[in-house]
């Protein structure tokens, strides 16, 4: 029995890696289309919403995190955490974030910021007339 | 595959899944830098049991390795528990459908099942946060499961080539 690699093989890495190609492509497509030109950003703490921010305007907000106080930035329709406490800093070298397939999450804080379409549709305007 | 006594086959059936037991425990600090994805050396053992010994065998090897790697360290019925359960019932069973249906070697089964190791781990995080955001994270196991899968299929195929049993 032969245990080197056939053309079998062959073909089913270029299949997964196709695959995972058109699958990112998919679903960037997928966030851009779906993402509309007002979004606002949701800050929680323990699953509670504590902020909401729009990300039309440019600012700088602080929450108080489990470990220390945690910096959020907004800037041109972009999101991150500037500085925050914590033993690695994954969510401050996350960087910045624009659509709302990528939450930032400081584990270690218990804070998670998700981007999500706000409420206010831009044509709503004719459905509140009665 | 040779027969064996019963009592040799046992042992050394237990010698493999004290290696599994043992890579699965130290993968955590192998360091990666990319975030989910790791080498899935306890994997090298399931294929080699698995060409050794029989479907079977792999089978109990790998649903064993998470139980009592999960026991051992503490986190049995947790989340990451079910994580390596949700993966390793994903693998397994590609796999085995792979190794009976296709000519793969196990640089290819090994791909393959690192592949549906990440596509379990993803739906058992999806049933556990309740979102299904967590399928963002696909793509990228998908694609490091080559270099992965590649990586822990030649190591199984060399010891497969020199080990004699």
């Amino acid at each position: 029995m032969t245990f080197s690699m056939n053309k079998y093989d062959k073909i089913l890495i270029i299949v997964i890696l196709i695959s995972s190609l058109l699958l990112y492509g998919t679903m960037e497509w997928f966030v851009r289309s779906t993402t509309s030109d007002q979004t606002v950003a949701v800050v929680s703490y323990r699953d509670k919403e504590i902020l909401r921010v729009d990300m039309k305007i440019d600012d700088t907000y602080i929450v108080q995190g489990t470990l220390g106080e945690v910096f959020i930035e907004v800037e041109s329709g972009r999101i991150r955490v500037e500085k925050e406490t914590s033993p690695y800093n994954l969510c401050s070298i996350q960087g910045w974030v624009e659509y709302a397939n990528v939450p930032i999450v400081c584990l270690p804080n218990h804070i998670v910021v998700m981007i999500q379409n706000s409420e206010e549709d831009p044509n709503g305007e004719d459905s509140v007339i009665q | 595959m040779k027969r064996h006594s019963p009592t040799r086959r046992l042992t050394l059936i237990t010698m493999l899944l004290a290696m599994s037991i043992l890579m699965h425990m130290i993968e955590p600090s192998l360091p990666i830098p990319i975030p989910g994805v790791k080498l899935g050396l306890a994997n090298i053992l399931g294929l080699i049991t698995m060409f050794l010994f029989g479907i079977k065998s792999m089978i109990m090897l790998n649903f064993m390795r998470v139980i009592i790697a999960s026991l051992l360290r503490g986190i049995i019925f947790g989340t990451g528990f079910w994580l390596s359960m949700g993966g390793v019932i994903l693998s397994t069973f590609i796999t085995i459908v792979l190794h009976k249906k296709s000519k793969l070697s196990p640089v290819g089964l090994s791909v393959a099942s690192s592949a549906f190791h990440g596509l379990g781990q993803i739906l058992v995080l999806m049933f556990i946060n309740d979102t299904v955001m967590m399928i963002y994270w696909l793509p990228l196991l998908w694609f490091s499961s080559v270099p992965t899968g590649m990586v822990t299929g030649t190591l199984s195929a060399q010891v497969l080539k020199r080990l004699k049993v």
